[in-house]
This record gives C-alpha cells, sequence and structure tokens, in this order.
C-alpha cells in the first residue's frame, strides 16, 4: 500500500515538474503538454541505430528509471509513508545513484553514434567528481542524526533544518545533484549545442518516453533527498505532514529544472575544476565544521 | 501524408494522432536565424525547435535552398522518426525531398497557416496502412567486402583477401551522389563511428592516403599484427623450424600446425614470428568516416598525418594503455583514440549551411575543416545581369545581412555611373544599414544563447531582433531603453564570463574584419573614413582581449552605438538602386557589413553589370576555425567557432 502511494505521489509529482520545465523551457504554462508529449513519443516511430550495441542501447534508459526508482524508495514523505526504512538508507541511496552513471554511458555508447557517446564520455568524468560531493556532504548530515536512517535525519532537523547547520553542505549537494541529473547549466551530456542532444539523441519514440521519464523521476529523487537532508523533510507547522513534504519537494525540483535556463552552461574543464579544487576541500571542511558544532553545541 | 506511420487509424492510435498534431516538433533548415531574419517567429506560431531530427516530426524549409543543403535536407529527413511532415516557406521545390505537406508564402501568416495545416493532416493522417518508404540518391548505400589488413583488396561478393586467406568483411558505402554532406547522427557516419570497426580501418587506409611504410610504422606491442605477414614474407628463407602457430588477430587461438584460423580464416603465423616483429607493427588506423576520408582531401584538409589514430581495435585484443603507448599526448596530457565528427550544416548552435568536421582527440579538437555549402562563388548570377538584378542578386548572397549587400550594390553601380546621392539619402541609407547592424548582432546573440544553452538569452535577443528588423526610427528610439537594458543585464549574466574569457584568442592581424578585429584591438571600420558618418559623430570601438567574452560586450556595445547613430539620423529610408540609364564605367565601393568591410568593384557597360568581384570579411574568417578550436576542448571549441560570427552563406571562392 506505502509503495502504491509513494508511486502515485511520484507520478503526480514528475508531472507537476514537466509542467514548471516545460514553462521553464518554452515560456508557456501549458498544464496538458507532458501528457500529450508523452503520447505524442509514444505515437512516434521508435528507431533503431544503425549498428548499436543492442544490449546498451535498449538497457540504459531502464536503468536509470530502475536507479531512479530506488532511490525514491528511500526517501520518506511522512512518518510511516516510506517505501523502505533501511538502517542504512542515506547509504542506499547513494549506492542506487552510482547507477545512473551505468546508464548514462550505456546510452551513450549503445546507439555508436559520437554525439551521444562523447555525452557518455563527459558525465563520466562529471559524475566521478560530484559523486563525492553527493556523499561528503550527507556523512555530515549523518553525523548530526548518528544513524544513516532518512527517517532518523529528518527527525534530527526537528530543532533547527540542516540548511541552516551546514549551508555549505546544502549547496554543495544541490549542485552536485544538478550535475547528477544533468540540469541545465550542468547539462553537458546532452548539450544541445555543442552535441546536439548527447546521450538522448539518437532515442527516439517509446525509448525516448522512457529515457525522459527516468530522467524526471531521478529530478525527484534528488528533490526528495535535498529537502530529506536539509529542509527537514515533512517537518512543518499547521499543514499534515504529507503536504509539506509535497510542497517542499516541489519547490525544490522546481528551482532545479528552471534555474539553469536563465545562464550559459558551465563548460566542462571548469566544472570538473571547481569540483576538485573547490568542492572537496570545502565539503572536508563541512565535515569538520559540523563534527565540532555537534560536539559543542548540542541541537 | 507521405511520412506517415505504418498502421491504422483505431482508437490508440487516434489519440496519439491528436497528441502529435499538438506536440509539432520542428527541425529547421539553414536554421532558425534565417527565418529570423525575413521576420519569422517559430516559436510564436507554435512550433517547438529540436536539436536533432531524431526528435523531430516536422521538417521546416525556410526559402530556397541551394543543392547541397537538400542533399543533407534528405539525410535530415531520413533521419526523422515517422510520423513525418515537411512544411515549406516561400518555396515549393524541394526534389529529392518528398512533396511538401503544407507550403506557404514567407510570412508569419504563411507559417500560422501552414502549421494550421500539418496539425490537421497529423490529427487525419499520422497512421496509415500503405506508406512509401523514402528514397534519394544521397541515401543510396552499396555494400561491398575488403579485408581488414589489406585495404587495397575491395571486392563486390564476400570471400577471402587473396593475400592474406582472412575472411573479407562487410562494408557500407554511400551512393555515388553522396560526399559526406554532414549532418547530426548521419546514419551511416553513426555506422562508423565506434572504434571497434574493423571496416573503417582498411578504408582510412585505402582512401584517406595513410601509407603502410615509413613513418607509420611504430613500435606498437600488439596492434595491427596482421603486417607480421609481410615480415614474414619478407624474409622466405627463414628455415627454422617453429613449433606452434598462431592467428595473428586472435591471440587465443594457437595450434601445433600451420593452416588457418578457425576464428577469421587468416593463415596462422608461427608463434616466434608473432613475437619478433612487434617492432614494426603497423599502428595508424585513420579515420573513423568512410567518405569523409576523400571529402577531407578535396577539402584541403590538412595536417592529417594519421600516424596517430588507431583504430578498429577490438576491445578484447588489448588494453587501452598499449593501444595509446608512443602516440602524442593531447593538451591535457591524455593519450586518446582520434574520431572524426561532422559538426553541420544543421548544426544547433552553429549557423545553417556551415559545415564542419572536427577530428577529435578524446574530447578535444586536434584539427578543423570548415567547408560552406551555401556559399556562392560568383556574385554574377547571369552575366551581364541589370543593375536591378545585380542588386537583388547581391542581397540574396547574404541573407544574413542584405540589406548591407544591396547598400555595397548601389554604391559600386552609382560610381561606376558616376552619380551622387543627396545627403538626406545618404544619411537614411545610413540608418537602415545600421538598424541591420543591430539586428544581426542581436541574431548572433540568439544563436550564442542557443548554442550555450542559456534559453534566455535566445529568446530575448531573437525577440529584440524581430522587433528592429523593419521597425521606424521612431519605434528604434522608444525600443532603445529596453535592449540598452537587456545588454546591461546580459553581460552580467552569471558564469557567462566564464564560459567567454580566454576562449578563442585571436591577435590583432590582417585577416580579421569587422568586430572580430575590433574586439582584438584594431580599429578596423571602413565607417569611419565614411564622411556621412563622421558628420553624426560616428567613433569607432574597440576592445583589447581578442576573446569570446571580448566579441560578445564589442557586439553588445556597437548595438548601443548604432542606435544612437540611428537617432541621430531620425528616419530609415529603403534602399532603391537609382537607374543609371545606359552609363558605362568602373566603380568600387566598401560597406562595413555586420561582419567587417564588404568590397566590390564592378564594370559596367552600357548599363549592364558585365563584371563583378566581391570580397567578404567571411571568406577570410573561415580560416580562423582552425586557430580558434585547435587543441581546445569541444564545448570551448564550439565556442569559439560560434563567436566569430560566420555567415556561411558570404563565403566565396
Amino acid at each position: 500500500m506505502t509503495v502504491l502511494i509513494v508511486l502515485v505521489a511520484l507520478a503526480v509529482g514528475a508531472y507537476l515538474v514537466a509542467v514548471l520545465e516545460s514553462w521553464a523551457v518554452h515560456g508557456r504554462l501549458e498544464p496538458a503538454r507532458p501528457a500529450i508529449s508523452a503520447l505524442a513519443l509514444l505515437g512516434r516511430e521508435s528507431l533503431l541505430a544503425r549498428t548499436p550495441d543492442r544490449l546498451f542501447f535498449e538497457a540504459g534508459p531502464v536503468v536509470l528509471l530502475v536507479a531512479g526508482l530506488l532511490a525514491v524508495a528511500v526517501i520518506p514523505l511522512a512518518p510511516g509513508l516510506i517505501v523502505t526504512d533501511l538502517a542504512t538508507g542515506a547509504l542506499f541511496l547513494n549506492a542506487a545513484l552510482a547507477y545512473v552513471l551505468v546508464a548514462l554511458i550505456m546510452a551513450g555508447w549503445g546507439p555508436n553514434g559520437a554525439y551521444a557517446m562523447i555525452g557518455g564520455w563527459r558525465f563520466l568524468g562529471q559524475f566521478v567528481a560530484y559523486a563525492m560531493l553527493i556523499v561528503m556532504p550527507i556523512t555530515a548530515v549523518a553525523m548530526r542524526a548518528e544513524s544513516l536512517s532518512t527517517v532518523d535525519i529528518v527527525t534530527s532537523q526537528s530543532a533547527l533544518w540542516n540548511i541552516a547547520y551546514q549551508p555549505l553542505g546544502f549547496v554543495l549537494f544541490v549542485t552536485a545533484a544538478m550535475g547528477l541529473c544533468w540540469l541545465p547549466p550542468l547539462d553537458l551530456p546532452t548539450a544541445p549545442g555543442d552535441l546536439a542532444g548527447g546521450i538522448e539523441a539518437e532515442y527516439t519514440g517509446a525509448r525516448l518516453a522512457v529515457l525522459r521519464l527516468a530522467r524526471m523521476v531521478l529530478i525527484m529523487a534528488l528533490a526528495g533527498a535535498t529537502v530529506t537532508f536539509y529542509l527537514g523533510g515533512w517537518l512543518g507547522p499547521w499543514l499534515p505532514a504529507w503536504a509539506w513534504s509535497a510542497i517542499k519537494i516541489l519547490f525544490v525540483a522546481g528551482l532545479m529544472v528552471s534555474v539553469g535556463r536563465l545562464v550559459p552552461r558551465v563548460r566542462e574543464a571548469q566544472y570538473l575544476e571547481i569540483s576538485w579544487k573547490l568542492g572537496i576541500p570545502l565539503a572536508l571542511a563541512n565535515i569538520f565544521l559540523v563534527g565540532v558544532i555537534t560536539l559543542v553545541v548540542p541541537i | 501524408m507521405r511520412g506517415a506511420r505504418h498502421g491504422t487509424m483505431n482508437a490508440l492510435q487516434r489519440i496519439a494522432a491528436a497528441a502529435m498534431s499538438r506536440d509539432l516538433c520542428g527541425f529547421v533548415v539553414p536554421g532558425a536565424e534565417i527565418a529570423r531574419t525575413v521576420g519569422i517567429d517559430l516559436g510564436d506560431a507554435g512550433l517547438r525547435l529540436s536539436a536533432t531530427p531524431r526528435h523531430a516530426n516536422v521538417l521546416v524549409v525556410i526559402g530556397r535552398l541551394p543543392a547541397g543543403l537538400l542533399d543533407a535536407a534528405c539525410v535530415v529527413y531520413a533521419q526523422m522518426p515517422r510520423p513525418r511532415a515537411i512544411l515549406t516557406l516561400g518555396t515549393n521545390d524541394i526534389s529529392p525531398l518528398p512533396v511538401p505537406d503544407a507550403t506557404g508564402p514567407l510570412t508569419q501568416a504563411g507559417l500560422e497557416a501552414a502549421i494550421a495545416d500539418i496539425r490537421r493532416i497529423f490529427a487525419m493522417a499520422a497512421f496509415q496502412p500503405d506508406v512509401e518508404n523514402f528514397e534519394a540518391p544521397t541515401l543510396e548505400t552499396s555494400t561491398e567486402y575488403t579485408c581488414p589488413m589489406h585495404p587495397e583488396v575491395v571486392q563486390e561478393a564476400p570471400g577471402n583477401c587473396p593475400k592474406c586467406g582472412m575472411t573479407l568483411v562487410e562494408r557500407e558505402t554511400a551512393g555515388s551522389v553522396h560526399r559526406g554532406h554532414a549532418v547530426p547522427e548521419q546514419k551511416r557516419e553513426v555506422a562508423a563511428q565506434k572504434h571497434s570497426k574493423p571496416v573503417a580501418v582498411c578504408h582510412d587506409r585505402s582512401k584517406g592516403g595513410h601509407s603502410a611504410d615509413g613513418d607509420n610504422h611504430e613500435q606498437h606491442k600488439t596492434h595491427g599484427s596482421g603486417h607480421k605477414q609481410h615480415h614474414m614474407r619478407a624474409k622466405p628463407d627463414n628455415t627454422e623450424a617453429p613449433l606452434q602457430y598462431t592467428c595473428p588477430m586472435h591471440p587465443e587461438v594457437v595450434s601445433d600446425e600451420a593452416g588457418s584460423c578457425p576464428k577469421c580464416g587468416m593463415h596462422l603465423v608461427p608463434v616466434a614470428e608473432a613475437g619478433g616483429h612487434s617492432g614494426h607493427d603497423h599502428k595508424a588506423h585513420g579515420k573513423a568516416h568512410d567518405e569523409h576520408s576523400t571529402d577531407n582531401h578535396r577539402g584541403g584538409h590538412g595536417g592529417h598525418g594519421g600516424s596517430e589514430r588507431v583504430e578498429g581495435v577490438e576491445a578484447h585484443f588489448m588494453s587501452m594503455v598499449d593501444l595509446t603507448r608512443d602516440m602524442p599526448a593531447s593538451a591535457d596530457g591524455l593519450k586518446m583514440e582520434w574520431i572524426d565528427v561532422p559538426f553541420g550544416p544543421f548544426f544547433p548552435g552553429l549557423p545553417g549551411g556551415l559545415q564542419l568536421k572536427l577530428t577529435l582527440d578524446g574530447d578535444a579538437v586536434a584539427t578543423t575543416s570548415a567547408d560552406s555549402l551555401v556559399g556562392s562563388s560568383d556574385p554574377l548570377r547571369a552575366n551581364p545581369s541589370s543593375p536591378i538584378e545585380f542588386v537583388d542578386h547581391l542581397a540574396a548572397l547574404s541573407p544574413l545581412s542584405p540589406i548591407a549587400y544591396r547598400l555595397l550594390a548601389c554604391l559600386a553601380l552609382e560610381q561606376a555611373a558616376g552619380q551622387s546621392v543627396a545627403p538626406d539619402i545618404a544619411r537614411a541609407r545610413l540608418a537602415v544599414v545600421e538598424r541591420e547592424r543591430v539586428a544581426s548582432h542581436l541574431g548572433w546573440l540568439a544563436v550564442f544563447g542557443a548554442q550555450s544553452g542559456s534559453s534566455w538569452i535566445e529568446k530575448r535577443a531573437a525577440a529584440f531582433q524581430l522587433k528592429v528588423q523593419g521597425a521606424a526610427a521612431t519605434d528604434v528610439t522608444t525600443l532603445k531603453p529596453k535592449l540598452s537594458t537587456f545588454l546591461a543585464k546580459l553581460q552580467r549574466t552569471p558564469l557567462l564570463a566564464a564560459r567567454l574569457s580566454g576562449i578563442g584568442q585571436l591577435p590583432a592581424n590582417d585577416t580579421l574584419s569587422g568586430p572580430v578585429a575590433r574586439a582584438s584591438g584594431m580599429a578596423s571600420d571602413t565607417r569611419s573614413d565614411d564622411p556621412v558618418y563622421a558628420e553624426i559623430g560616428f567613433s569607432v570601438l574597440t576592445m583589447t582581449d581578442g576573446d569570446a567574452l571580448a566579441r560578445l560586450v564589442q557586439r553588445c556595445n556597437e548595438i548601443t552605438q548604432s542606435l544612437d547613430l540611428i537617432s541621430a539620423v531620425g528616419s530609415v529610408a529603403r534602399l532603391e538602386p537609382h537607374s543609371i540609364g545606359a552609363a558605362s564605367g568602373t566603380g568600387e565601393a566598401v560597406v562595413e557589413t555586420p561582419r567587417g568591410a564588404a568590397r566590390l568593384s564592378l564594370t559596367l557597360h552600357k548599363g549592364k553589370v558585365i563584371a563583378a568581384d566581391i570580397k567578404t570579411p567571411t571568406t577570410a574568417h573561415l580560416t580562423l576555425i582552425g586557430d580558434v578550436a585547435e587543441g581546445q576542448e569541444l564545448g570551448d571549441a564550439l565556442t569559439g567557432i560560434g563567436s566569430l560570427d560566420i555567415s556561411p552563406w558570404e563565403v566565396t571562392s
């Protein structure tokens, strides 16, 4: 039953975020747009590239969808409303996200085309740099909660949300999360201006629909993770817990999909440089600071 | 509907068809920038634009396409998934493409009517029980067989190589017409793009002209052991009886007796041989694209030594470390395989008609070759032509800045005929050229926004461009505050400076012209010699850095300056060529177009233009592509190329 509720919530949330994204991209608020686009995609031919690596080509979008769904499984939407409250939930989330890389490399390699392949390799570089910026801020969050359970992490923020407690970690995590779902300005794997769609370029019809759905699920999972780790999850006055989760997740996801439309894409070399030279030292500093605060001020 | 998908219209398909009719996704040829210059706003008409033909269902053809672009458009159309439709504006003749599903005049209203037709057609006929295949000479391919180790062996039927006995492998070649009109995701190019393609290897060596001797032989431990065959043959007096035999291609095959490889049919070689000649293995395995090899050479693609390429290597065969040993390291210190990737002629973020071929070393650009598929070689189409025809033709030569070329033609004609123009007309002409400069620079900004993924910049710049072109002087003046605010905000955009500074740095030199030269600190502007400009207080603006950021800022400043000039003049005139009667003489004129100084000299004989010679700034700028792109990461290279504001239409040979 919980699984069903979470899946319905995910579907509704993903739909709303898709409406927001289409608004941000095309400048028109059309509530029916995602449904129309999905139906139209399903009606089109799903072409196979000329000499694909068939297994990778077919598996890429599906693996991405599975990775996104697994990540959603440990996001609590309300007390008791979580697919599985693992004792190692935060770690599990990280493990699930590791398959995003596998999926994108598959999707990049599979079609046997240069643009897709470069997109896939770009994501490899990007992911290796930013996986650390997912896991290191989570470390600091888990230190405060003294638990890796996502439910415990939410309840640990009852006095003060982590966005105020460890703002540095929040910034690093959101940056890494946006890179992980290749949202502009970090959309290097698809980069319409350099790679004409990159990893998405050879997918059409139903396969493209799966790929886009999977990405939307991933965005929801990462927005959910941001809310869980930094914005106090379901916590909030007056409204029921699930409503707070919904509002916060939609807000974060909406921000993630729209903010990048205003700025040019980040250069690949700079993006990697920022992660290795700046992000990781800052993440270490964040862990240290949070450790000191946890020891000195018990909130 | 010729591009219908096979099927019958049952309930489900009706729903899908209805959805498709409301979700039109267009791929524009030659490009959205051309549509904007004729005042057409594609987004406003309800068309979403796609970066790749794979995601599009409407091919939008703007105006008449030159022959080279028609072939490329055929490939694009073939890549679009069904159901697909063709919409043409301002032209009906797009053969060899199928007959358009909807067509209209080259206006916004024409586009809207045509889109309504397309929607209706999708809803009615997206699925049809009998669909015809799209065939065009460009898309024809044939199959031939070749030996992976002996590229000179090519035959029509499968079999074994007469030299080494290895089983010949199949490869696809393009039809006779097609010579690699590079477009995104071109099917047959995709077929040759991945690494493990022995097919590509042989072809490259045969057509790419890589010699099998000399420099190409370098130490390379395991790869290309087929050449051991040569060494073995060269030493027939090798009397030492080897104990074991192995296959040069499949080292896991080891046999006590001589014979053929069970996997590929190649003659087995003695183990001692296989080890003994590793110092002379062939390492150069050129490029991945079949037809591009020839094309590159035709296009004067220099610097293709080829000895660095490694292609066609089976993954299990060797490690990446072995593969790249002794190869030159890239700028980032890594050794990578090289692949050739076509960009254009319809690449998003590059002007339509520009065909780039980049050889990528990993994701860094090693070599470039650029070509225009739309450039005209002759400013005189019909010889001799009447002045009116000549002016129109020269304007049509450059759809991205027709007015500047129209003025150029008028000035040269007037000089040849010995006429002079009234000062107020000269000033109004100045205003119309400056207005075009504003529109052209805004158009460039929109392309830059599309390339760099900032839809905000793209949309705003495009909207301003549509408003400015064709506006009266008073409208331009009222638009000025808003436009200035936009330009100021644009230059403060976060990440903009980080993306552009240091990219495509060009030192001042004579090749540069227009905003590109002025951004490099050269006060090169033919307007400064013009008394009409001097009269209203024109001074040349320059920047010093000479990189992509300086070029962007330079163009923004020039927009502001041009707006001021238009305000100072106060009226904008249509450019009409004067009647020059039956005059004879020679004339020469120069106009500072939005891309730099264009020069025209012509000879008039009894009122007819009998000879003309034109020099455009873009022709020289095309040679800068190598300077700004080589050694750069792919995204940076494309940003650098984009910052040159190349108009492929103006390239003259």
